[in-house]
């Protein structure tokens, strides 16, 4: 193998720390660096350390044990103007984000591959369960930890600068390797919370970034889909399309959200039939190989972890792609990801309409 | 790897082979007594305890009485701060109590203030001119007791700052303050060893020094106090110190600091002007290559060895790590491990553009420096600028590019 020069980015959680000490025992030179996305409430005077700072000090002990220098970026305002702000809008439009796929299109990478350039690094390097590979990307070989969904955004022209190290690993052989190594990180709990939100309350970060009065926190209908008044909810943001939750019960059938209409604050719900979709449009679309054309085949992911549907390219113009499923989609909600896949393979993906 | 240049000697230093032989007795069974003991293994290590503060307080032109070991910088300016509070307001209520200081102080002073904030006290920050100075005008407003607050309970500014390297105008203070009978209190960690530190002129109360940052080792500090005015502790034990600093005492390094010290003081005068030389050298070379650079505290008195430059359309962080990996390492100001882009709180009290100070490099200057470094850290400095610049304009190429998707 050809030694590159790498600068891996490292959360201080074990992934990308065990993905720097593959890339250091393969041979190359490597930077770490972490990148700091966020902080909420450190004053001038340090009463309460800053919520970031454990990772970065995690991220710097397994960089001096590894023998690499580490340094912090600082992506805050871009963060905040490129994932927060987006985060809070969509919702705000009744939609459901996902603010991981735009940090991974409009923040991380780019930011990470202008910092590889400036340093004169051949390639950059996360502790992704996906695969690059010849300027391609495919899901990881660990099914249950396969993170691909969440990468279609990123820049065709990066996908071949990336390395992935842990794409062929299986999570328990992270685990292993981090103990191999000796990583402080080794035991480190996995988070599955978004990183700004802290206990999952997303509706908390809502409040401190909407004014008092937006129409998403506050009360509206919740209307049957023919019109039919069946309650009143507290704010149309705290829904997403197929939830249960916060939902008037005591019925036969249980309801569903079916459809979020920001303009009349209204919650439509209706019966678990009424979430299926027969085709989806997906828009703001990326392509990692050649763009698919009206009648190609594929298959889409509208969910993360949720099973990839056979479909039919039916029309793609203006990075819009409208495709048909061979079986129905349930709860396909706008925000969402539509990633395109072919086998293992990433075609593209984009935001679902 | 390039040549490693260490440009941070504000940070620390190493430890001059001096101090380290002076040190090693006291690491091993030639001399390592309690020197609380009365017996001889005592007894011995007393002696050389007691030799080091002599050797310290000569170093500040102050008694042996007078020094009081600390684990460092930080502890004695805490133990200024919040000793002389408790003192003051034996009673716990600090309701009344009133300290005056500068918004360029080091965080040990500036957290020690806030505490004492959160206790109940008034600290009153006095505004600095460009160069980071105290205004002496509203230092007298204030030791008249003509600020919100009142009369003050104890000055305290720092007489060589950290991140700037400005002289702050400490005997013009401190004879004020004693003409007030206001106790002052002196951060001198970064002017030992490059300025003349002699309390027989210069009247203070407290003075805070570290024997890290002048080739002693770590961990190792002192708060000299003037007789008479006497801290609360703020750790309690034993009658060591005369009860206020109790705790067994660091033996080794308190007597590597009394070697540190005295080599520091007798050095000064031709160390400092060895230093200014190379320093102003660096600052002509960097000036040249790179012109619209702005270099930080050059309106005011300059101690010789600190350095601190914005070069527009950089930003710390990123010259930093292309620095280190070129070999050089500097600092953007205080040490500090977050990563965080806030521009430093000196550099905003003497009113630099947030755009300039987000882009401060300092570099110091110190033992391991030599003249002909200038030419090479000059040209990986300018480098750095190069590259970083490039770096910045490709993240606003992307990020017009995302604004127009």
């Amino acid at each position: 193998m050809t030694r590159r020069k790498v600068l891996v980015a490292m959360s201080g959680g074990v992934d990308s720390s065990v993905a720097a000490a593959l890339l250091v025992e393969q041979g190359h030179e490597v930077i770490g660096a972490t990148m700091k996305l966020f902080c909420y409430g450190a004053g001038p005077v340090p009463d309460r350390p800053c919520c970031s700072l454990d990772s970065i000090a995690d991220a710097r002990a397994v960089a001096d044990r590894i023998g690499i220098p580490h340094y912090v970026l600082d992506l805050e305002d871009h963060f905040r103007r490129d994932v927060v702000a987006d985060f809070v809008t969509e919702y705000a439009r009744g939609r459901t984000p996902i603010p991981c796929v735009r940090c991974n299109s409009f923040t991380k990478f780019s930011d990470l591959l202008a910092h590889a350039d400036a340093l004169g690094c051949d390639a950059i390097a996360t502790g992704h369960y996906a695969r690059a590979e010849e300027g391609r990307l495919y899901r990881g070989a660990d099914r249950a930890k396969d993170q691909s969904y969440f990468l279609w955004g990123i820049r065709r022209d990066v996908v071949g600068r990336m390395l992935m190290p842990l794409g062929r690993l299986t999570k328990p052989e992270t685990r292993d390797a981090a103990r191999r190594f000796v990583l402080a990180t080794a035991e480190k709990a996995e988070s599955q919370e978004i990183c700004f939100v802290p206990d999952g309350d997303y509706v908390a970060v809502l409040r401190r970034h909407l004014p008092a009065d937006a129409p998403a926190l506050a009360a509206g209908p919740i209307l049957r889909t023919d019109g039919s008044l069946v309650g009143e909810h507290d704010g149309f943001a705290q829904y997403t399309i197929g939830q249960r939750r916060r939902l008037p019960g005591g019925r036969s059938r249980p309801l569903f959200v079916v459809a979020i209409r920001p303009e009349e604050r209204a919650v439509v719900v209706g019966e678990e039939r009424d979430l299926d979709s027969a085709s989806v449009t997906i828009a703001e679309v990326n392509w990692l190989d050649a763009p698919l054309l009206p009648g190609d085949r594929c298959e889409v992911q509208i969910r993360y972890r949720s099973k990839p549907i056979p479909a039919n390219v039916l029309a793609a113009e203006d990075g819009t792609v409208r495709l048909g499923l061979d079986v129905p989609a349930r709860a396909v909600a706008p925000g969402q990801s539509g990633v395109l896949y072919r086998g293992d393979q990433v075609l593209g993906g984009g935001v679902i309409a | 790897m390039p040549t490693s240049i260490y440009l941070d000697h504000a940070a620390t230093t190493p430890v001059r082979r001096e101090v380290r032989d002076a040190m090693l007795p006291f690491l091993g069974e030639e001399a390592f007594g309690n020197p609380s003991s009365a017996h001889r293994f005592g007894r011995q290590v007393r002696a050389a305890v007691e030799a080091a503060r002599e050797r310290v307080a000569a170093a500040v032109g102050a008694e042996p009485r007078e020094v009081l070991f600390t684990s460092g910088g930080t502890e004695a300016d805490n133990l200024a701060i919040l000793g002389f509070a408790a003192a003051a307001a034996p009673t716990g209520d600090w309701s009344g109590l009133h300290f005056v200081s500068s918004p360029t102080e080091h965080k040990a002073v500036l957290a020690s203030l806030h505490e004492a904030e959160r206790r109940g006290a008034r600290v009153t920050l006095l505004p600095v001119d460009r160069a980071g100075l105290v205004d002496l005008a509203a230092l007298d407003a204030a030791l008249e007791g003509k600020l919100p607050g009142g009369a003050p309970a104890l000055v305290s500014v720092m007489w060589i700052n950290n991140e700037v390297g400005t002289v702050q105008p400490v005997a013009a203070i401190a004879e004020r303050c004693l003409a007030a009978g206001v106790p002052f209190h002196s951060d001198a960690v970064q002017a030992l060893g490059k300025v003349a530190l002699d309390l027989r002129a210069v009247p203070c109360d407290a003075l805070a020094i570290s024997a890290h940052k002048v080739g002693g080792p770590k961990g190792t500090g002192a708060l000299v106090v003037r007789t008479g005015r006497s801290p609360r502790p703020l750790i309690h034990g034993g009658s060591q110190q005369g009860g206020v600093r109790p705790g067994t005492e660091n033996v080794a390094g308190i007597v590597g600091f009394g070697a540190a010290a005295e080599l520091a003081a007798a050095e000064q005068p031709v160390k400092a002007m060895a230093l200014e030389m190379m320093r102003d050298a660096l600052e002509a070379m960097l000036r040249a290559a790179v012109p619209d650079a702005i270099v930080h505290g050059t309106a005011g008195p300059r101690g010789p060895a600190i350095l601190n430059i914005s070069a527009p359309g950089t930003d710390s962080e990123a010259m930093l790590m292309h620095l280190d990996l070129a070999g050089v390492a500097a600092a953007s100001g205080s040490a500090c491990t977050t990563g965080s882009i806030e521009p430093s709180h000196v550099l905003e009290a003497m009113g630099v553009p947030r755009p300039l100070a987000v882009a401060a490099v300092r570099f110091s200057l110190g033992a391991l420096s030599k003249p002909e470094q200038a030419s090479v850290v000059t040209d990986r400095y300018a480098k750095a600028v190069e590259k970083v610049r490039g770096l910045r304009a490709a993240l606003g190429a992307q990020r017009d590019l995302r604004d127009l998707r």
